[in-house]
Formats: C-alpha cells, structure tokens, sequence
C-alpha cells in the first residue's frame, strides 16, 4: 500500500478556517470505528490555522499555516505510549486506539507538534486520523476536500502527490529539528523578508527601480531586487537569524548601507536618499 | 453515533444571502433526526462549464463548490439554547395592560399555536377598528435572512399584509423599506454621475471578466474583501475571481483603513488610509492627473459634462484649497508620495476599481461624496475602456443590461431559475404601500412624533425619487406606529441606532410587537408574542442558484422533523392569511413552487416535469463554449474580449440615464431639484462633519471606528455558535469570549491597552464591550469593529452595557450624522467610520443585567416537550 501524505502550500492559504470548521463537522458527536470515538463540541482543534502577523504598517501581510497531527514516521507519541495505543496504519497514517487509549496524557506532552488533545468527558487523547474512514471509502480528508483555495492535498505518495501537486519545489518538513520524519510535506513555510520604501529625500517622490541587494555577511550568496512603483522593495526567503548587509543604489543617488538582522521580518521603514552631487 | 448507519442526502440551502437566492446547497447527510454532515457540493462532470479565453490564458472555475464556514457549522443552530420551540407569550403582556417598558426583560410562556392565533388576530382587528386601517403596523421583513425559494423567505409579512389591504379592504400598512444598506454611497451618490438605477447605482458586469482578464493590468481593491463578503454572499466564486486576477498577472492595490481578510493575503499593495477619507484621495488623485496631464483628455471632453468646474474646484481655483496630495496627506492619513505614486500607476496602467457589497468606504458619513468622486476619477481615466472597468468579484449577476458577467447563455439567464416576486417588497422600483418608511428611520418613526426625508430608499427607486419629500406619520393626526411586527430579529445589531431602536420597542406607544424567529436573540426577545419560524433543514422548499456564477436549481427536501411545533415561514403567514380568511392567496407551499418552476427552461426547454424535477433534485444549466459566447456577444454588440456596463456609452455613442447623457461631474439634477442642499452639491466635494476627525466630539471620542461585513457571521446570523465563537472571539480574562475590536499598536500604548484585555467602546449613544486585538492590520486613529456580534446585555458599575460587542448599538441616525446645515435629508445609513473611544475595564466590574436584555437570557419557558 503507497503511503499516504499531506502537501501543505502556506502561499495559498488564506485563513478562512473551512478546515476548522469541515473537521468539527466530521467528528464532533461522530464516532468512527476503529480509528475515533467523537471530538468534544468544542476545545480540540484536530486541524488549527496559526495565523502569523507580518510586518509593520503600511508592509503587512498575513501568513497562515494550517497544523494538524505531522503523521511522522518517528513518532514521540508513539514512543511515549505506555499503551501502545497509538497504532500506525500501514498506509502510514497514525491513529490513537481509543478502546486501548487509557488517557494518560504523556502523547500529549510528547507530542512537539502539540497537536493531540485530551478529551476529558471519554478519558482519552485524540487527534487528526487523517480521516482514516474516509480514506479507507475512497473520498479525501475534509480538510482536504473543504479547502477552496487548495492549500492541503492528499494522496500517495508514489501517485506523485508531492511531484505534481508540490508544483516543481521540493517540500519542505515543519521543524525538522524535532526529528520526528513527519509525513506532512510543506511549501512555503515562512522565512524572514527584509522589507521597505525608497523616497527621494529632496523631491519626497518615490524611487522606483533602485537596486536594493542583501549580503549575507557570513555565507555566500547575494539577493538583488529593485524597488517597485510605489518605492517599496522586498527581499523574500531570507535565513532566519542572520546577518546582511543591505545595499540600495540607485544612480544619480549617494548609496545606502545597513546592516540588518533577520531575527524576524525586517522593515527598513522610509528610507531617504540624497542626490550625489 | 456511528457513521455506519444508513443515511439519506439531502441538498440543502445555505442559510445566509436570502431574498429568495441561493448559492450551491449544503450536501447534508442525515439519519434519522440527526444532521450528520453538510459537503460541499460538486458539480457534475456532464454539465458544461465556460472558459474565458485570453491572449493571457484560459480561465475556468472548478467544480466543487464551497460556501462560507458559518455554512457547514449551521446544524449547531437547530437545537440552539436559544431555539424558540413553540409560540411564546411574554408573562406580562396583555392587551389591556401591555407593560411596554418589560420588554426585553420579561419572561415568557408557551402557549398554543391555536391562542398565538388568535391573539395576532384580535389585535390586527383591534387596531382596524381603533384606527380604521393597517397603517399603525409596522412591518419589518426586508428578506435578508436564510435564503430559500420560499418558506424560510422574510417577506411574507408584506405579502400577508398586502392581502389584508387587497382582499380585506383594511387598509395600508407601515411597510418598512429595505435601504441601500451595503452599496450606500453608489445610490446616493455615483448614480448622480452615471445612472445605472437597475444596477443599484454601479455599472452593470456584462461580460466584463473577458474585458478585465485580457486587459487589465492593475485592479483597486476599494474595501473589496472577497474572503469575507464575497465568499458569505456569493460562495467560493468570489475566491476563484481573485486567482483569475492573480494568474492574470494582474496587480492588487487594496486601499482601506484595515487589511482585510482578502487584502492580507492577495495584495500587492496596501494603501491604509483613514476611514471616510476616500474623497480627499480622489480629490488628490485628481490634481495629480491635471497637474501632470495623465489622464484621458478626449474621453472628459466627449464622454462627461462639468469637468472643467470640477477642475477648478481641484486646483483651488475656487477659493478653496489645492487638493494636492500634500492637502490630501494629513487628512487620509496617506503620504502625498504615496498618493502621487498611485496617481500615476493607476493612469499608466490599465486600471479597474473592485467593489463588492460593502467595505467601510460606501457604508460611512457622507458616502455619497466619496461614491461620486470615485466615478469621477473612473472617468477621467476613461471608465468603459478596455481594461478599465468597474469590477464586482461576485455574483449575483443581476448586474447586467444584457450579459451575464461571465459566459451564460441568455436565455438562461431570463428564464433558467424562478425568481420569487416577493423580492419586489424589498428590492424594487418603490415601497407597494404608500405608508412607508426608510429602515434607517424605524427607529425615528416611533419616537419622534414627525420625521421628513428625501428618498424611498427602494433598491430600483428612479434618481428622481431621491429628490421627493417625504414624511411620517403620512398625515397630521395619525396615530403613527402602534404595532411591530418583526420578522427581520436583525434591526440593533445591523443597522444604526441600535440602542435607541430597544427604546423604540419599549415606547408606551407600541401596543403590541409580534416577532417570528427561529432564536430569542437580537431584538426578538423584546416581542410580546414569538411565533417559532424554522432553519432550512425542516422543510421542502425549491433553491434557486443565482449567487453564483451559474444557474441552477435544486429541490430541498426536508431533512429532519420539524424542532418543536415551529413552522416555515411561509406556513406561519399562511396560517394566520387562513384565520382571516385569505385561504385563496396563500396555496400550499407545493402549490406554490410547482408553479414558480413550471415557468422556467427546465420545465419549458429540457421537458423536466415538477415531479422528476422532484426527483432527480437538481437542474444545473450548461454554460456556452467560448466560440457560442463569442458570438453571443457579437449580437449584443460586443467584440471577444469586450465586456463592461460602459461599453456601448464608450465605443459606440451609447447614452447614460443621466439628464446630459453623459458622466455628470456637475449632476444637472441636484442643480435643479435641490441646488441648495449643503450635504449634496451638484459638485462632490471634500466635507468635514460632526463625526469627521476635528469635529468638537472628536476632542472626547478620537477614534474611528470602522464596521465591515464579518467574515464568520452572516451579518447577525450565526454569531451564537460555539464552533464559530471558539474561533473567532478573544477570550478575557474572565474566561467571556468577547468580539474582537482591532487596534494599532499606537492607540493602543495610549491607552495601555494589550491585546486580550477588554475594553469599553463608547460614545455619547451609549457603549459596547469587545476583546482587543492589537494589530498592525488598522490604521492608527481607527478600530474596526464587525457588525452582527449577538447582544448581551450587561451592566458595568451600574450602567447599561453590551457584554456581546454589538458595535451598531452605538452607531448614529441618518438624522443627526451631519451637522450641515438644516435641510431635509436622504437617510443615508452610516454604520462605519463614527466617532468613539476605547477605555480598557476591569471585568470584575461588570455584572449580568437584572432588567433589559434578562429575557433574553431566560430559558426556563423554553424547550419542556
């Protein structure tokens, strides 16, 4: 059996919280033999959209990134199961046994992703089966079926869900530093930008096309974007906690130097430029 | 519990849009009494859909089909706390002592359905024969609710009433009039520009995308926010337009005081200005383009009339100031470079402005200004020219002349779905009843002895009608609003003047208020009588697809036993037509239906009769290839890739509705019917006003408070479901989950305001309390707000307060917005960008109400089967 996976793309979701509501739909006073007893009305978030606020005004943007259960192949609740309750379907899905589940909560603790719930009313933990009773009936997660924007997709693996559906970049893992080898692949997923406006200090119009470039000071490798119509630029994909020098030039201007930290997005804000003279 | 029972499917309405349109059904799963699931639907593989073919590209729509989330969540609300169950009479209402001043606090009792009866029937003959007609009762049924063919439809009040008049000879009624309530500053004020009366005041969308999605190269997301609005109103439609734009390569320019939803995601840019400043940006816009000469000369000089006042007025030729963008600047709260850069990328690229239902701009003080200032600089940049449109991203598609705004066969479009005449009580040419007043007025028309205004209001009203006068009570003598009937339950928490409106309820001089709901909420629970009306899921009606991008219709069944002895709608005006012995009006509803959809192509064209229409459940009408589509156009004078409602007036000589003809910067008819109104000119202007920043209120309330369309409500709907509330309030410190009010982070260290704490938004009409979220989403000085949070009334150190954040309990009357001048005036609704400010509370202080707003609370009279 090919092994079943999800592609999250965070550059198409909008926050719109289908998701949320499609997976309540499914499951709260629903039960799913085997593999799920019913979510409680409300306080589990089988799938949940962490919004991320980005930017300062008027460079503001939202990035959404839609969490359920990783399904990862070295899986810390599995391990931290002193049941073994928690059961990996041989399409690779992880689900929770809730007829061996006995509720001691230590998946929940262990879980990095913290995304298993308690249910305190059946005293057992649950969370995403990757709607294993859908799946096992043909039809997609209705997470995956709800989503307008097709930002979650599912399928096997070997069908090329990833080749096709990850259009042309290779997924990336959420938080890869857990080490846990989910099974739920990204594209997207947040990196820093480095971000601002360039004006004409004297005239106060702005500067289109200057050329803002950003060096990191200790690997090598420069980004060159130029400024748009508005004056705004912005440096995507940047690494995370690094050091650049930001460069912008424009002819006919004296040239702009800051050294800027990536420890989150980063604003330059208004910048100023002078004429050479 | 187990999903392994059988179970039935069953389409099913979405519960928000209403006026008897429908988006796609809900595909419900059911067993038993229980909704198990609501999918989304999809759309066969046999039926055909369309591709807009471009130079850029073929562009489809997919086929599933997703509405709003509040959709998939509406089984929560069928077995709600607050489910009025059986006909409630309040404990202390009688008809010789109707304790007036209880409302709203009292208890209630069941009684049967036979006294509610005859109880409605006593009183309408009691006020026939005090006051010799039907014009004492008020009747609030605007259709807005649940949409449904018919039986979940709020008109029937009108239609009932209507009857009475026809039939029983007893008189008019007080019909209240639907406003323009989300497209304000377009009726009010571009019509004075350009016409286009049928299409509420905006061009017309024939085949606009093929023009847009070849042309276009940047699109002015005016307050549009697809993920919220569009997606509510028109399904996921509205999200598949704004990928067109973005594969397109089309650039997205949202300008607004707040990023909203759509914004935060898919804008290019965003341009935060503060609310209700949309004319000063015109105003510079425009004095950019004159001063550099980038706009479109010879289209000002042979399409519009009154450009070069308008250019004296912008140039400061008139004694007035430059309206320059460094003028602009400190009023907008815009960098003039900023604007001069706008100014100048939207002259140099091929522009279209987006609009759809809403947004703070057309909804605020003065929002006709902003409305014609906005056609003004459309047409200096040539609106109707390739590229250069007014945009809606979203259906319905009503707004044509001849053209759906995507490929759709005409004949479709006239006769493919049945459309309920009862849309006319509220989306028509004039109120039916010469007794009539503006819903903005409601209130007014009950506390004041008098009130006089310009304007019907109605949706399709003539530009004319915004000159007559009018007045309440008709006549001197008259005994005005003596009676309620309300079968909206949405007036305090959608309109202005909320708080008011529940003094309106318990004012001495209404006898008797009649309320029919599914929930005791909003201004339900301030009934003498509730009559329990039902959600879509418990009963048959006909969906009549027409808030999509295609047509279609589909057959409800009904998906579960009704909830305690509620009826439709429809059934509970068919009950009471019956005691007065209207039985002939009002046919069964399958009577009904059957005749409604024996007029359409599916029945006359495809040959399906009612009863296999009944059970195949659904009719998806196939759209044109592009090659019929093409040719289609080619009749109605249209090339390929033209498209726009200015199309004809643009290219081929074509006229518009207004008296000239052509674009009226200076509107002939404000010149001659009211030369002298200070609110309206014939020249659209800047204007400061008592709830503009600078005002004397300003000085005590410095904020602006902007109030949009929720993106998990629908309007007032669905605010009381905890799967909707876990997700979109913020939790206090007391564990309440309050509405969130959005804050800059600025405004918020004045006040030492930290996101999560909860504060008090007042103003001199009283206060509501909300959940801070500080975000750089708004722009300094402004709080934006969404309308629709469900009343909870409180009190904080004794005083009256809403714990719920229904922010419109706090919002002016078009009679006191002003403060300009002393004429009468259009009723313009204003329910964003009003003046307040924001004081954090300590929540131990807060305490549940023991007098207005305990009945809505009280339960114990509810649900004992």
């Amino acid at each position: 059996m090919g092994k079943k996976t999800f592609l999250i793309d965070v550059d198409r979701c909008s926050g719109c919280s289908l998701c949320i509501i499609a997976c309540k739909d499914e499951h709260v006073a629903s039960s799913y033999s085997p593999w799920t007893r019913p979510q409680p009305d409300t306080g589990h978030f089988w799938i949940n959209v962490q919004p991320m606020e980005r930017g300062r005004i008027p460079r503001v943007r939202m990035t959404y990134l839609p969490l359920l259960c990783q399904h990862c192949a070295n899986a810390a609740c599995i391990k931290a199961c002193p049941e073994d309750a928690i059961k990996r379907r041989d399409d690779g899905l992880v689900w929770i046994d809730p007829e061996t589940c006995t509720g001691c909560g230590l998946c929940v603790e262990a879980c990095p992703y913290d995304v298993v719930y308690m249910n305190d009313e059946l005293g057992i933990a649950q969370k995403c089966t990757g709607c294993a009773h859908r799946v096992d009936e043909g039809s997609l997660p209705r997470c995956v079926e709800i989503c307008p924007h097709d930002a979650i997709v599912f399928g096997d693996e070997t069908d090329g869900v990833l080749g096709e559906a990850g259009r042309g970049e290779a997924p990336e893992i959420y938080h890869p530093e857990y080490q846990a080898q989910p099974r739920i692949y990204w594209k997207g997923l947040p990196k820093p930008w480095i971000t601002g406006a360039v004006i004409d200090a004297a005239s106060d119009e702005v500067i289109t096309g200057a050329a803002i470039t950003s060096v990191d000071l200790f690997e090598d490798g420069s980004v060159t974007v130029r400024s748009d119509e508005f004056g705004d630029f912005w440096i995507r994909g940047a690494d995370k906690d690094r050091k650049y020098r930001v460069e912008i030039r424009k002819e006919g201007y004296e040239d702009f130097l800051a050294v800027v930290t990536t420890d989150g997005d980063q604003d330059m804000g208004t910048v100023r430029l002078n004429k050479t003279r | 519990m187990s999903d392994h029972q059988e179970h039935r499917v069953v389409y099913v309405s979405h519960p928000g849009s209403g006026l008897a349109r429908s988006n796609f059904p809900l595909v419900c799963h059911v067993a038993g009494s229980k909704i198990i699931r609501s999918l989304p639907f999809h759309i066969p593989e046999d039926v055909r859909l369309y591709e807009i073919k471009t130079s850029r590209g073929v562009y489809k729509r997919p086929r599933k089909e997703v509405q709003m989330p509040l959709a998939y969540a509406w089984k929560r609300r069928v077995h709600a706390a607050t489910r009025v169950k059986y006909p409630l009479l309040r404990d202390d209402w009688s008809p010789e002592d109707p304790n007036p001043q209880k409302r709203g606090s009292s208890g209630y009792s069941r009684i049967s359905w036979d006294r509610a009866l005859d109880i409605v029937v006593d009183q309408l003959k009691r006020i026939r024969e005090k006051y010799g007609s039907m014009e004492p009762v008020l009747v609030q049924a605007d259709g807005h609710g649940h949409s449904g063919y018919m039986q979940s439809l709020h008109f029937w009040g009108h239609y009932l009433f209507d009857m009475i008049h026809e039939r029983l000879g007893w008189g008019w009624w007080t019909q209240q009039v639907r406003n323009p309530d989300s497209w304000e500053g377009y009726y009010w004020g571009a019509k004075h520009v350009w016409g286009f009366d049928s299409t509420l005041g905006e061009p017309p969308q024939d085949a606009v995308w093929d023009d847009v999605l070849e042309h276009s190269e940047m699109v002015i997301f005016s307050g549009n926010d697809p993920e919220a609005t569009g997606l509510g109103m028109s399904g996921s439609i509205a999200l598949e337009m704004v990928k067109w734009l973005k594969k397109a390569g089309i650039k997205i320019i949202a300008i607004s005081p707040d990023l909203n939803y759509s914004a935060s995601v898919n804008a290019d840019k965003w341009i935060p200005l503060k609310p209700n400043t949309d004319a000063a940006l015109y105003l510079a816009l425009a004095h950019t383009w004159i001063v550099e000469g980038l706009y479109d000369k010879d289209y000002v000089r042979t399409h519009t009339v009154g450009f070069e006042e308008f250019k004296r007025h912008v140039m400061g030729e008139d004694g007035g100031a430059a309206k320059t963008a460094a003028w602009a600047e400190p009023i907008t709260g815009i960098p003039s470079h900023t604007i001069r850069a706008l100014a100048r990328e939207w002259a140099g690229k091929k522009t279209s402005l987006s609009v759809y239902f809403g947004g703070p701009k057309v909804r605020g003080s003065l929002s006709h200004l902003a409305g014609r200032l906005e056609a003004y600089v459309l047409a200096m940049q040539g609106i109707g020219r390739p590229g250069r449109q007014f945009l809606r991203t979203g259906a319905p598609s009503f707004y044509k002349k001849s053209l759906a705004q995507i490929p759709r066969y005409p004949d479709v479009d006239k006769q493919g779905i049945a459309l309920n005449p009862m849309i006319e009580y509220a989306i028509g040419k004039g109120p039916k009843s010469p007794v009539f007043i503006p819903r903005t007025l409601a209130t007014e028309a009950i506390l004041y002895p008098f009130v006089e205004w310009k304007g019907s209001t109605a949706a399709l009203a003539a530009t004319e009608d915004q000159f007559k006068r009018y007045r309440f009570p008709p006549t001197d003598g008259h005994p005005g609003i003596r009676m309620v009937w309300n079968e909206n339950g949405s007036q305090p928490g959608s309109w202005g003047h909320g708080w008011k409106w529940l003094e309106a309820l318990r004012s001495p001089q209404i006898d008797f208020v009649v309320g029919i709901h599914p929930w005791l909420e909003n201004d339900i629970p301030f009934s003498d009588l509730i009559l329990p009306a039902q959600t879509n899921f418990e009963h048959e009606d006909l969906i009549s697809v027409q808030r999509s991008d295609l047509l279609a219709m589909f057959y409800q069944d009904q998906a579960i036993e009704p909830v305690g002895e509620s009826k439709s709608d429809f059934e509970i005006h068919r009950m009471i037509g019956q005691r007065l012995g209207l039985d002939e009006v009002f046919p069964p509803a399958d009577h009904w239906l059957k005749a409604a959809y024996e007029g359409t192509l599916a029945s006359t064209k495809l040959g399906i009769t009612w009863e296999q229409f009944k059970e195949q459940k659904s009719v998806i009408y196939d759209c044109p290839t592009w090659d019929e589509w093409v040719a289609i156009k080619k009749e109605h004078g249209f090339g390929p890739h033209d498209g726009g409602g200015l199309h004809a007036f643009c290219s081929q000589g074509g006229r518009l509705e207004t008296p000239s003809g052509k674009i009226e910067f200076v509107s002939s008819r404000i010149a001659a019917l009211d030369p002298g109104n200070a609110e309206r000119p014939p020249l659209a202007t800047w204007m400061t006003h008592a709830e503009t920043k600078g005002s004397p209120k300003s000085q005590k309330y410095p904020l602006s408070v902007v109030s949009n369309h929720p993106r998990l409500r629908f309007h007032v709907q669905g605010d009381d479901i905890d799967w909707i509330r876990e997700i979109g309030k913020v939790r206090g410190p007391d564990g309440y989950l309050y509405e969130p009010c959005w804050m800059h982070p600025s405004d918020a260290a004045e006040r030492a305001i930290s996101s999560g704490d909860v504060i008090m938004i007042h103003n001199q009409r009283g206060a509501v309390l909300v959940g801070a979220v500080v975000t750089e989403r708004i722009i300094p000085g402004a709080l934006s707000i969404d309308h629709g949070a469900k009343m909870d009334l409180a009190t904080l150190k004794g005083k009256l307060i809403d714990r719920g954040g229904c922010i419109n309990l706090i919002v002016p009357s078009p009679l006191e917005k002003y403060g300009v001048g002393k004429e009468i005036k259009i009723p313009e609704m204003n329910v964003s960008g009003f003046l307040a400010q924001a004081v954090k509370i300590d929540v131990s202080e807060i305490a549940a109400s023991t007098g207005l707003g305990h009945g809505s609370t009280v339960s114990g009279q509810l649900g004992k089967d």
